[in-house]
C-alpha cells in the first residue's frame, strides 16, 4: 500500500515545485494542481478499499520515532473516507475554478493545495500540536482563497474570519501548552490513556483545546465570520469550507474527545443548540449562500450531537455518523456549485433551473440528501440515530432534533417551490461543462451514497425496492411523449396488482385496489395531457410506489420509508399546480411533521429495535404504549386531515391539476386510513391519564365531519368545496374506526372504496367543467346540464352516492352506520355526526344546483362537454359506483369476516342479495328497484306537465344599461348559503389556520429579530465567541 | 521567575485582547494581536521552563544517559519557534488584507465592513 503520509507530501512538494515555475505557465500549473489532487484522491480511494475489506488501521510514525519522540498519524476506515472526501472535493473545487485559478496563477493553486493537505493533515495527525499547526495552516489557506471571490465585500469577511482565528489560535495554544503541562505528552492516545480531569489544571486545559476546536467548527451562535464567507466567498470555495473543512473539524474534534468522555453531553448540547439555531435563523433568510451556510452550521450541529453521542450509539456510531456527514457534505457541495450557475443571490433568481430539467433534477436530489428523505444516507442513518436515542431514554434530544429538522425541511422546500414554480429569467444558467462536471459527480455521488447506506443499513436496500425502481425508472424515459409513459404507468400498476394480490389479505386487498387499478383508472384521464410533462410520472409512480409498499409493509422500517416516498411523491404531483406553491410547502410541512411524529411514535415502541414488526407494535412496554398510540394516531391523523391538522388540504387539493386532484384526493388521503387501521388493530384503545384515546379520536371524528362539511357549504371555488367535503368524510371514516367495534370498521372500509370512487369521480367533472369555462367559482357557471349532459350524470350520481340517500352505495355507508353506533356506547359525538349529514346535502345541492341548472352564461354559450379522456374514468366509475351499489357484498364479504377476528362486536349476515345486522335488514336491489321506479314515474309526469309549458328564451327579459362594480354581488349563488352563515359561521371561523399562522409567523418573526445578533462588526463576533467560551465553561462547571 | 513569565504572559494576552476589541483600526487591532501573540508564546516558554537545567545540547559535558535529569524539555521550545512562525504568517496575511481593503475601501475602521450580516 502507497505510505498515507503521502497525501500531507504531494500536496506539499506540488505547492513548491508550482513556485519553481515560470510564473507564465498557467496551463502546466493547472494540470500539475489537479494531478495532485487526482493522486490525493486515488491513494485515499485505495485505503478506504483496503479497510472496507477489513485492514486493520495504520500507525505511521514520521521521522521513524514512535511518540512521544516523533508525531504520529492514523489512518483507518473513517479517515480514508474522509480523506477521500476532502481530496475529492478540493480535486472537483479546482476543476469548477478552472477559469479563476488560471486568471490568478499558480500562487493561488498552491495555496489550494496547501489547504487540502492542512486538511488531510488535520484527519490523520494524531498530535495536538501537529492539529494546532495544521488547523493555523487552514485559517491562513482559508484567508488567501477567500480571496478568489469576485465579490468585493469578501475582503472583510476573510478579515473578520482572521480575527476570530487569531482568538482562536489563543486558546488552543494556552490550552495545548498546559496539557503538555499536565500531561507530559501531546500525543492523543497517550493523553486520552491518562485522564486528565484527574491533573491539576487538566480539564481547564482540556476545555480550552476543546472549545477551540469546536468554534472552528464554526457552530451557532459564536460564528458571525463564518456565514460572512460563506456568503461572499466564490461559490467553489464555500463548497470546501462546507463539505471538506467542516468534516476535518469533526474529525478533530472526535479524536480530541477521545480522551475527554466528560465533555460528550457538552458536545451534545452545543450542537443541539446550533441545529435548531441555524435552522430557525435561515428561516428569515432570502440570499441562496447565507442559507446554504445557515444549513451548513446546522449540519455540523447535528454532527456534533451525534459525536457528543458516541458512546450511545456504540457501533452505530460509523454509520449514522458518516451518513449524516456524507449527505451533508455531498448535498453543500452540489447546491454551492449550483448557485455558481445562477445569475442572482435572491432564492427566487433559482427558477433559471427550471430551463434544464437535469439541472433541476440534481437540485431535488440535493435537497433530499440534506433532508434525509429516503434513498438517501441521511434517512438511514436518522433512523438508526433516533433510535437509538429512543432506547437511550433521550427523549427530548430526539424530539428537539427532530423539531430542528422540519425547520430545516420548511425553508429547504420553500426554497425547492422558488426553483420550480418562479418565473424563469430569459437565460438558463451559464453552461460551463466543468461546473457541471462537478455538480453531476456531487449528483451521482449522493445517489451511490444512498445505495451504500442502504447496503451497510442491514434494514432492507429501498433502492432494490421493485415499485421504487419502477418510479424511479421514469426519470430516464422523461424524454418520451406523455402518453406513452402514461401507457407504461397504466400496464406497471395493473401488472403488479396481477401479480402481487393472491398474497394479500383482505383489508391489504381492498386498500390495493384502491391505489392500483382505482390509481390507472383516475390515469386513464391522463391521455388527456400531450405533449411530455416532464416531472410528472417520476413523481406520480413515487407516490404510488410508495403507497403499495405502506399496503405491503411488515415492519416499520418499511412502513415509514413507504411513508415518506408517497409523501415526498404527492408534494412533488401537488406542486405541479399553477398556483399551488404556498398549498405544496404547507402540505409538506405538515406531512414531514406527521412523519416525525410516526418515527417517534416507532422508535419509542421498538426500544432500540431497528426493523419492528408492526405486529409487535402491541408489545411496547406498558408505561410507553399510550404515548406510542399518540404520536402514531396523530402522524396519521395529519395525512387524514383530521380538524385542527386540516389547513392544508384544502388548498392543496384544490390547486392540484385536474387529473392530481382525484389522486390525492380519493387514494392518497387513504394511506392515513390505513396507518390508522394497522395502529388498532394492533394497539387496540389505550388510556393516557385516564382518558380513552379511541374516544377521543370519535370526538374528533365527529368535529371533522361537523367543521368539514360547514366550511364546504361556503365555498364558491367547486374544487375547494369539494376538498373541505373531503375533510367531512374523512371524518366519518375515523369516527367508524374509533367506534372499536365490528360494524363501524366495516364502515370505515365502506368509505375507503367510496370516497375514491365519488371523490374522485367529482374531482373529474369539476376538473372537467373548469377546463371547458376557464373557472373553479360556481357562480360564474350555470346551465351547463345541456352542454355538459355526461358531467351532469356524474356529479349527479356522485352526489346522490355521498349524501347517503338511497340508492347508491353511499347509503350502504350509512346504513352500516347507524348500525355500528347503536352497538356503541357515544351518544353525543353520535349527535354531532348526525347534523353532519345534512350539511353535507347542503354543498351537493349547490353543486349541482350552481353548475348544471339555472341560466346560462354568456360566454359558456359555446362550451363543449369535457375531452373524453376526462369523461371515460367518470363513466367508468358511474358503472362502478351502481355495481357496488347493487352487490355490496362481493368486495365486503370477506372484509367483513376479516374483521370479525379484529375487533369485537357482530358483523353481517351476507345470504343471498340481503344484508342482516342485528337490527334490521338492508336489500340493495329492492331499493334500486323501488327508487327507480319512484324516480322513473316522477320523471314521465314531469314531462307530461311540461309538455304544456311554455319556453321563455333566455334573452326574454330587460337588462339593466348598469355593470355593477362587483357583479357577483348580483348573483343569487354567490354566497349560496348566507342566512346559514350568519347562523352558523362562527363554526367556521378559521381558528386553526390562525393559529397556525400564528406559530409560523411567530418563528419567522423571531428569526428575523434574533439573526440581528450578528451585527455585521467583526469586534462584535470577538465578543461573541469569548462570551461563548465563557458560558459554555460556565455551564459545563455549574453542572 | 517562572510565575513573573507567566503572570506577563497573561497580562500580554489580555492587553492584546483588549486592544483588539477596543481598536476600529486594523492596523492597530493587528498590533494588538501581535501582543497577544507575544503574550503566548511568554506562556509557552515559562510553563516548560524547569529551573537548575541546562540547555538541551548534548556534548561532551552532557552525556546522552544524564539528559534526561539534566536538561530542559526541550519540546516546548520548538512548539515557541513554531507558533512564531505561524504567527508571523498570521499576521502578514492579516497586514496584507488590510492594505488591500485600504485600497479597495479607502478606510482601515472595521465598523465600516458590515455589509454583511445577518
Amino acid at each position: 500500500m502507497v505510505d498515507a503520509i503521502l497525501l500531507i507530501a504531494i500536496p506539499l512538494g506540488t505547492a513548491f515545485l508550482l513556485g519553481l515555475l515560470p510564473g507564465h505557465w498557467r496551463g502546466a500549473a493547472y494540470a500539475l494542481t489537479l494531478a495532485a489532487l487526482a493522486v490525493g484522491s486515488a491513494i485515499s480511494a485505495a485505503w478506504l478499499l483496503e479497510f472496507a475489506a477489513g485492514a486493520d488501521p495504520r500507525e505511521i510514525h514520521t521521522a521513524g520515532a514512535p511518540p512521544p519522540f516523533a508525531i504520529a498519524l492514523r489512518i483507518a476506515l473513517a479517515e480514508s473516507a474522509g480523506l477521500l472526501l476532502v481530496s475529492l472535493s478540493a480535486l472537483f473545487a479546482a476543476l469548477y475554478l478552472r477559469d479563476t485559478l488560471l486568471k490568478q496563477g499558480r500562487r493561488a493553486m498552491a495555496v489550494l493545495l496547501i489547504f487540502a493537505m492542512a486538511l488531510s493533515g488535520l484527519i490523520l495527525t494524531r498530535d495536538l500540536f501537529n492539529l494546532f499547526v495544521f488547523l493555523e495552516l487552514t485559517v491562513i489557506a482559508t484567508g488567501g482563497l477567500v480571496l478568489l471571490s469576485s465579490d468585493p465585500r469578501a475582503l472583510g469577511a476573510g478579515f473578520k474570519y482572521l480575527i476570530a482565528a487569531q482568538l482562536i489560535s489563543i486558546l488552543l495554544l494556552t490550552g495545548l501548552i498546559f496539557i503538555y503541562h499536565a500531561g507530559a505528552t501531546l500525543n492523543i492516545d497517550e493523553l486520552a490513556a491518562i485522564s486528565l480531569e484527574r491533573l491539576p489544571g487538566g480539564t481547564l486545559a482540556f476545555f480550552l483545546v476543546f472549545i477551540a476546536v469546536v468554534a472552528e467548527l464554526k457552530l451557532f451562535p459564536a460564528n458571525g465570520w463564518a456565514l460572512d464567507i460563506y456568503e461572499s466567498a466564490h461559490p467553489a470555495f464555500s463548497a470546501l469550507v462546507s463539505a471538506a473543512a467542516g468534516t476535518a473539524a469533526l474529525f478533530a474534534l472526535d479524536k480530541l474527545l477521545a480522551g475527554g468522555t466528560a465533555w460528550l453531553p457538552v458536545a451534545t448540547a452545543i450542537g443541539c443548540v446550533s441545529f435548531i439555531g441555524a435552522n430557525l435563523f435561515a428561516l428569515a433568510q432570502d440570499n441562496d449562500r447565507r442559507l446554504l451556510g445557515y444549513s451548513s452550521v446546522a449540519q455540523l450541529g447535528l454532527l456534533v450531537v451525534v459525536v457528543g453521542q458516541r458512546d450511545l450509539l456504540g457501533e452505530a456510531y460509523l454509520f449514522v455518523a458518516g451518513g449524516i456527514l456524507l449527505a451533508h457534505a455531498l448535498a453543500k457541495a452540489g447546491l454551492f456549485w449550483l448557485s455558481g450557475l445562477i445569475e442572482g443571490r435572491d432564492l427566487t433568481a433559482w427558477a433559471a433551473l427550471r430551463r434544464r430539467p437535469l439541472l433541476l433534477f440534481a437540485f431535488a436530489s440535493f435537497i433530499a440528501l440534506l433532508i434525509g428523505l429516503p434513498p438517501f444516507p441521511g434517512f438511514y442513518a436518522k433512523w438508526e440515530l433516533a433510535h437509538r436515542l429512543a432506547a437511550g431514554g433521550h427523549i427530548a434530544l430526539l424530539a428537539l432534533i427532530l423539531f430542528g429538522a422540519l425547520l430545516e425541511a420548511g425553508y429547504l422546500l420553500r426554497w425547492f417551490g422558488h426553483a420550480v414554480k418562479g418565473t424563469p429569467p430569459e437565460q438558463g444558467p451559464a453552461r460551463a461543462p466543468q461546473k457541471m462536471v462537478a455538480v453531476h459527480a456531487a449528483l451521482a455521488g449522493g445517489w451511490a451514497a444512498g445505495y451504500l447506506w442502504g447496503e451497510l443499513s442491514g434494514l432492507g436496500n429501498l433502492l432494490h425496492a421493485l415499485p421504487l425502481l419502477f418510479a424511479l425508472a421514469f426519470l430516464p424515459l422523461d424524454w418520451l411523449p406523455a402518453r406513452v409513459k402514461n401507457s407504461l404507468a397504466i400496464a406497471g400498476m395493473l401488472g403488479w396488482f396481477l401479480h402481487a394480490y393472491p398474497g394479500y389479505d383482505p383489508l391489504q386487498l381492498i386498500f390495493a385496489a384502491v391505489i392500483l387499478p382505482g390509481g390507472a383508472l383516475i390515469l386513464l384521464a391522463s391521455y388527456q395531457n400531450g405533449g411530455r410533462r416532464i416531472g410528472f410520472y417520476p413523481s406520480a409512480m413515487l407516490m404510488f410506489a410508495g403507497l403499495i409498499m405502506l399496503i405491503e409493509a411488515n415492519d416499520s422500517f418499511g412502513f415509514f420509508a413507504a411513508w415518506e416516498s408517497l409523501t415526498i411523491g404527492s408534494y412533488f404531483l401537488i406542486l405541479r399546480g399553477r398556483r399551488s406553491q404556498a398549498h405544496a410547502l404547507s402540505y409538506i410541512v405538515f406531512s414531514l411533521g406527521g412523519a416525525f411524529l410516526i418515527l417517534a411514535g416507532f422508535t419509542l415502541a421498538a426500544q432500540g429495535q431497528t426493523q419492528l414488526p408492526l405486529s409487535a407494535l402491541g408489545d411496547a412496554p406498558t408505561a410507553l404504549a399510550p404515548w406510542v398510540f399518540l404520536l402514531l394516531a396523530v402522524g396519521f391523523m395529519t395525512k387524514t386531515a383530521a380538524i385542527g391538522l386540516h389547513i392544508w388540504l384544502p388548498g392543496a387539493h384544490a390547486e392540484a391539476e385536474t387529473d392530481v386532484s382525484p389522486m390525492v384526493s380519493g387514494i392518497l388521503l387513504k394511506a392515513g386510513l390505513y396507518g390508522l387501521f394497522v395502529l388498532l388493530t394492533q394497539m387496540g384503545s389505550q388510556q393516557l391519564h385516564g382518558i380513552d384515546l379511541t374516544h377521543a379520536m370519535l370526538w374528533i371524528g365527529a368535529l371533522s365531519a361537523l367543521l368539514g362539511n360547514l366550511m364546504a357549504i361556503f365555498q364558491e371555488d367547486a374544487k375547494r368545496l369539494l376538498a373541505y367535503s373531503s375533510i367531512g368524510q374523512m371524518g366519518y371514516a375515523l369516527f367508524g374506526l374509533a367506534l372499536m367495534n365490528h360494524l363501524g370498521w366495516l364502515m370505515a372500509l365502506m368509505f375507503v372504496i367510496n370516497h375514491f370512487i365519488y371523490k374522485s369521480m367529482l374531482f373529474l367533472s369539476v376538473g372537467g367543467i373548469a377546463k371547458r369555462t376557464g373557472t373553479r367559482d360556481m357562480y360564474r357557471m350555470g346551465g351547463l346540464i345541456t352542454l355538459m349532459p355526461l358531467s351532469f350524470i356524474a356529479v349527479l350520481i356522485g352526489i346522490i352516492a355521498i349524501s347517503g340517500v338511497p340508492p347508491l352505495s353511499g347509503f350502504g355507508g350509512r346504513w352500516i352506520f347507524y348500525n355500528a353506533i347503536m352497538e356503541g356506547p357515544h351518544r353525543l359525538p353520535l349527535v354531532i355526526l348526525f347534523l353532519a349529514g345534512p350539511i353535507a346535502f347542503l354543498y351537493l345541492f349547490r353543486l349541482i344546483h350552481t353548475i348544471f341548472l339555472g341560466q346560462l352564461k354568456d360566454e359558456h354559450r359555446r362550451v363543449r362537454e369535457a375531452p373524453f379522456w376526462i369523461i371515460l374514468p367518470q363513466m367508468i366509475q358511474v358503472a362502478l359506483l351502481l355495481g357496488f351499489a347493487l352487490v355490496p357484498g362481493l368486495a365486503l364479504r370477506h372484509v367483513d369476516a376479516y374483521i370479525g377476528g379484529l375487533v369485537p362486536g357482530g358483523g353481517l349476515d351476507w345470504e343471498g342479495l340481503t344484508i342482516t345486522s342485528a337490527f334490521g335488514y338492508w336489500s340493495p336491489v329492492t331499493i334500486m328497484l323501488i327508487v327507480g321506479v319512484i324516480f322513473a314515474s316522477l320523471f314521465a309526469w314531469l314531462l307530461l306537465v311540461n309538455r304544456r309549458a311554455q319556453r321563455v328564451g333566455q334573452f326574454n327579459i330587460v337588462f339593466a344599461a348598469e355593470r355593477p362594480y362587483r357583479p357577483e354581488t348580483t348573483h343569487f349563488a354567490w354566497n349560496f348559503f348566507a342566512p346559514y352563515r350568519k347562523a352558523l359561521g362562527f363554526f367556521t371561523q378559521p381558528l386553526a389556520t390562525r393559529f397556525w399562522a400564528a406559530l409560523t409567523d411567530l418563528l419567522h418573526a423571531g428569526a428575523g429579530l434574533l439573526r440581528r445578533h450578528y451585527s455585521g462588526d467583526g469586534q462584535t463576533y470577538v465578543i461573541h465567541l469569548l462570551a461563548f467560551v465563557v458560558g459554555v465553561y460556565l455551564l459545563r462547571m455549574g453542572l | 521567575m517562572t510565575e513573573i513569565a507567566l503572570a506577563t504572559g497573561f497580562l500580554l494576552i489580555l492587553i492584546g485582547l483588549y486592544g483588539a476589541l477596543t481598536n476600529r483600526n486594523l492596523l492597530r487591532m493587528i498590533v494588538a494581536f501581535s501582543v497577544a501573540n507575544t503574550g503566548v508564546n511568554l506562556v509557552l516558554v515559562g510553563v516548560g521552563y524547569l529551573r537548575g537545567r541546562a540547555a538541551p545540547i548534548l556534548d561532551a559535558t552532557l552525556p546522552a544517559a544524564e539528559a534526561p535529569a539534566r536538561i530542559i524539555d526541550p519540546l516546548p521550545q520548538a512548539l515557541v519557534l513554531t507558533a512564531i512562525v505561524i504567527g508571523v504568517g498570521t499576521t502578514a496575511l492579516m497586514l496584507a488584507y488590510a492594505y488591500r481593503l485600504y485600497l479597495t475601501r479607502g478606510t482601515l475602521d472595521i465598523s465600516r465592513l458590515r455589509e454583511l450580516k445577518w
